[in-house]
């Protein structure tokens, strides 16, 4: 999923301060998931917003929706008639929903209250980490499905650097030590020799280096 | 989920005479941790009563809800630890407060207006003393800015 995290109360009141009537807008999808946007987030900033403007003597009308996904036109229509008689939208999506919803109403403002960090997985309850970086070019198969470019902090993929101490990152002792996992996980499978071949550096043009991507499906395009 | 709080009047709680500008307090409190404020005395403050049947039905809104209408404290009253019926309602109410607590300063309301205490069940005393401590924050704090 995409982890976010919703900004700070004091960002977000700056931001919408200057509108006086704002949809405070959630996403039901991933960023609900990490609690930075689903419907008790918008329903908890909405609150929030309106105890600090009330406090500060400013009248400010807020209006809470939550669709199922801002990412998908679909389900964006719903948001059409709130976003209408609304001043601002606060999107609580990912950036891909925030600019989904400002592609799609084009004269709202539309404002970010999430910072998106990292595609992850939820670890355990309340934790979440970052797992892909979307190189567009996927390598799991050969680091026997630990991947070295979201998970080792210097992206290495021909071994470990030698400075981690007891399967821990010399950058963050917090962080594991991605190629102790990929070994460790070789060795179990007894698949060590497979590690001897080079691996030649990425192209690095599948990723974010080639400009913004496109994926075209032609047999779901009618 | 909200059909399952029950929200009691709180004007049987009023002492005698209670004067208007008593301090609004809403209450929160698993049933199992409490099961009447019939016992509450000589209380100088006007409180709303909200029974949950655990207290992990504490949720963050329902908290900032009762600041937004009119509460100038709020308190949860929870079992102690290691007791909860539900093995974890506590720790989760404890961690929802906590996090509200920050929110209420960011907000500039402080968060000394919303405590959480673990009381045995049947503690009157005990519960007596939770609202003397909110109403002694209250003094500091005065009323709800926002009301």
């Amino acid at each position: 999923m995409i982890v976010g995290e919703q900004k700070p109360l004091a960002e977000i009141k700056d931001k919408v301060s200057s509108y006086s009537k704002l949809l405070i807008l959630g996403c039901g999808t991933c960023v609900k998931t990490c609690f930075a946007g689903g419907e008790d987030e918008v329903a908890i900033l909405a609150s929030a917003l309106r105890l600090s403007f009330r406090k500060d003597d400013i009248n400010i009308k807020i209006e809470e929706l939550t669709i199922e996904r801002q990412c998908e036109d679909e389900f964006i229509k719903e948001a059409a008639t709130a976003v209408g008689r609304n001043d601002a939208v606060l999107s609580l999506a990912c950036g891909a929903g925030v600019q989904m919803i400002a592609n799609r109403f084009a004269r709202s403002p539309v404002l970010p209250g999430v910072n998106t960090t990292f595609i992850g997985v939820l670890e355990k309850q309340g934790l979440f980490t970052e797992k892909c970086l979307g190189c567009g070019n996927c390598m799991l198969d050969i680091f026997v499905g630990i991947c070295p470019i979201s998970r080792c902090s210097k992206k290495l993929f021909n071994g470990p650097c030698g400075g981690s101490q007891n399967g821990k990152c010399e950058v963050n002792a917090e962080i594991d030590c991605a190629w102790q996992l990929i070994i460790d996980r070789s060795k179990s499978f007894g698949q060590m020799d497979r590690l001897i071949t080079y691996i030649p550096p990425k192209d690095w043009r599948s990723s974010q280096a080639g400009g913004p991507r496109k994926l075209v499906r032609e047999d779901h395009i009618i | 989920m909200v059909e399952n709080l029950k929200v009691v009047s709180a004007t049987t709680f009023k002492p005698e005479n209670a004067e208007y500008s008593k301090p609004k307090i809403t209450l929160f409190h698993c049933i199992n941790a409490i099961s009447s404020l019939t016992d509450l005395v000589n209380l100088n403050c006007d409180i709303t009563e909200i029974q949950m049947p655990c207290s992990s039905m504490t949720r963050e809104v329902f908290l900032l809800r009762a600041f937004e209408a009119g509460a100038d404290a709020v308190i949860v009253i929870v079992c102690p630890k290691g007791t909860c019926r539900y093995i974890e309602g506590n720790i989760r109410a404890g961690k929802r407060v906590a996090r509200m607590k920050k929110l209420l300063d960011e907000i500039g309301l402080d968060g000394r207006r919303l405590e959480i205490f673990y009381i045995p069940q049947g503690d009157q005393t005990a519960l007596n003393d939770a609202i003397y401590q909110i109403t002694d924050n209250l003094a500091a704090l005065r009323s709800n800015p926002t009301a």
